[in-house]
């Protein structure tokens, strides 16, 4: 009886001495972070694993020479595109070799993030800590966009300390690279950011993860092939816009400052937009899935 | 809800209503996740406006629908709870394990959520309410779905832990009786106004005997009469209530009838219970 008494007493007494808000939403999307790499998710794992050994395969090629940007664009247009330059490499070993990968990487590791708490209702709870709707939205998606970023980034970041190894580890070579390092970066941060986005709307819109999942890979490469359907009929650059795939694309070469191009089955193509198409249609993409996201959820916060 | 104002005292309050009264509506506006059209709201003496995510901190709640996760385990559930609401992963660990203890889980809390019956959901869901030791908790309908047996341990449950942690209850509800076995103070509302701010215990004494008359006639001039011999008279339901102090009160009401020229359509014995105040209130 005295031990339960005393165990009494420092219940009744307790109050949590609770962190800042900062904290919280940082250590709940590190949490999510590391649930998508537990073992409970073997598909996530097995894409990450994928995504690394295509980069290595790419490097080996690299490393080799065979990399086929030689005969890119043929002989007329290769200052154009500033191709076998590292820029290009990066961005196609990132992004053109993995795009597939990335894409289904991100229907899988963001579909639930939303849809679980939504269907389990638990988004009810999370709303009632001492966190708003903004930090809630920003805790789920940092999981994701770490995640994306460890296939993103993270291979190129390897590929160009490997490259600084072969330039004999000098730090000249860092200083004249500089520029690549933060553009890695950048890009990398950039494609996550953006996919992140856009498979927590779809994760919000169909509270169902397997749906979301799937809706989200068929937007994405749905409107890819339709568009380029569209581009070889009616052969207006805008029109890519219209694609997610492509219009990041695109902002993807803006990042490494170099002429952006369409790769599709025909060939390669150069491509002609205004930089303020481009970056009107994106905000308006992004800003259009963060209002609709924001939107869902105060309508959960005021239902049941 | 419409011109609502209500000053809700420290302990163990009731928000009794029928389906659609605005209860849950007015627990979310004091959780800060309704905003108000117009007026403030004052939550622990601070302006929600102003400190919605602070005045949280001090705050747990138990909504009415099911909202835990089935894939999670009793404990792991309540810590994540436990640091989402910003305790340490040691604390939030070891109240986990306390407050489980309380609520006599056993080894049932590393079960997964998804075997626990209704009653231990309950459980759980009022566990991570108080989890990080709040001031106040609000429940939402916490017995909704569950039956008599069940409905009588929750009730219990809520006594007890909240009893020991010495929180704060402000408890919505359509049941009577649930505001009966927990509350000290019962705020009934209906159609978003209102209707009556009582404390239990006074409320339980206005359950005294009754004689329910129904008569014809002018009904003021039977009250007046009435008083003359010493009764004071309330409306109640379809006619009048008199106190039965013994049966010759039953001779004062006819002698008042003939007195004030009424008709006795009927005079019946009756007890005035909780659930007739509740049904007179809110009709």
């Amino acid at each position: 009886m005295k031990e339960k008494a005393q165990v009494s007493e420092r219940f009744r007494e307790f109050k949590a001495e609770l962190t800042s808000r900062p904290s919280i939403v940082l250590g709940m999307g590190l949490r999510g972070f590391l649930r998508l790499l537990s073992l409970k998710n073997p598909w996530t794992i097995a894409l990450v694993a994928l995504i690394w050994l295509w980069t290595l395969g790419f490097y080996v090629l690299l490393s080799t020479g065979d990399y086929p940007c030689e005969n890119l664009f043929g002989d007329d247009s290769s200052e154009d595109f500033k191709r076998c330059q590292p820029l290009v490499y990066y961005n196609d070993l990132g992004l053109g070799g993995v795009r597939l990968f990335l894409v289904t990487l991100a229907a899988i590791s963001s579909s639930g993030l939303i849809a679980n708490d939504m269907t389990d209702k638990s988004i009810h709870l999370y709303l009632s800590r001492p966190i708003s709707r903004l930090d809630y939205l920003i805790a789920r998606f940092i999981p994701v966009f770490l995640l994306l970023m460890c296939v993103t980034a993270l291979p190129n970041l390897i590929v160009y300390v490997n490259q600084w190894g072969e330039a004999g580890l000098e730090f000249d070579w860092i200083k004249n690279h500089k520029w690549l390092l933060l553009d890695i970066l950048i890009l990398g941060s950039f494609y996550s950011a953006s996919y992140s986005i856009i498979g927590l709307t779809f994760s919000t819109a169909i509270n169902r993860e397997s749906w979301a999942a799937g809706a989200f890979f068929l937007f994405v490469y749905g409107s890819a092939i339709i568009v380029e359907i569209f581009y070889l009929m009616i052969g207006d650059d805008r029109v890519l816009l219209l694609s997610i795939i492509h219009l990041l694309d695109i902002i993807g070469f803006f990042i490494f400052d170099t002429q952006p191009f369409f790769t599709a089955a025909f060939g390669f193509e150069g491509i002609d937009i205004a930089d303020i198409e481009v970056f009107g249609v994106f905000i308006l993409i992004i800003g259009s899935c963060g209002i609709f996201v924001n939107w869902m959820i105060s309508q959960m916060e005021a239902n049941k | 809800m419409d011109d609502f104002t209500v000053d809700i005292p420290e302990g163990k309050i009731g928000i009794l209503g029928p389906n659609g009264a605005g209860k849950s509506t007015f627990v979310k506006i004091a959780l800060g996740l309704i905003r108000t059209t117009s007026g403030s709201v004052t939550v622990l003496g601070e302006d929600l406006d102003r400190n919605t995510i602070d005045i949280r901190r001090k705050i747990g709640y138990m909504p009415e629908h099911d909202c835990i996760p089935n894939s999670m385990t009793g404990v792991e559930f309540l810590i994540e709870m436990g640091l989402v609401t910003g305790m340490s992963l040691q604390s939030a660990t070891q109240r986990t394990h306390e407050i489980l203890g309380h609520l006599m889980m056993g080894e049932e809390k590393y079960r997964k959520i998804e075997e626990y019956s209704g009653g231990m959901r309950q459980k759980i869901k009022l566990a991570q309410g108080l989890i990080h030791g709040p001031d106040v908790i609000f429940l939402d309908e916490p017995t909704s779905g569950l039956d008599p047996k069940a409905r009588q341990e929750m009730l219990e449950t809520i006594n007890g832990l909240t009893e020991v942690s010495g929180t704060n209850v402000l408890l919505s509800t359509h049941i009577l009786q649930d505001v009966e076995t927990v509350c000290d103070h019962v705020i009934i509302i209906n159609n978003g106004k209102l209707q009556m701010q009582e404390n239990v215990k006074k409320l339980m004494q206005r359950q005294t005997d009754v004689i329910q008359v129904r008569i014809g006639g002018s009904t003021e001039d039977f009250v007046k009469q009435l008083k003359k011999s010493g009764i004071t008279a309330t409306s109640g339901g379809r006619g009048l209530h008199v106190p039965y102090v013994n049966d010759k009160t039953f001779e004062q009401i006819v002698d008042s009838a003939v007195k004030s020229n009424c008709q006795l359509y009927e005079m019946e014995r009756a007890t005035i219970t909780m659930d007739n105040i509740y049904l007179e209130v809110v009709d």
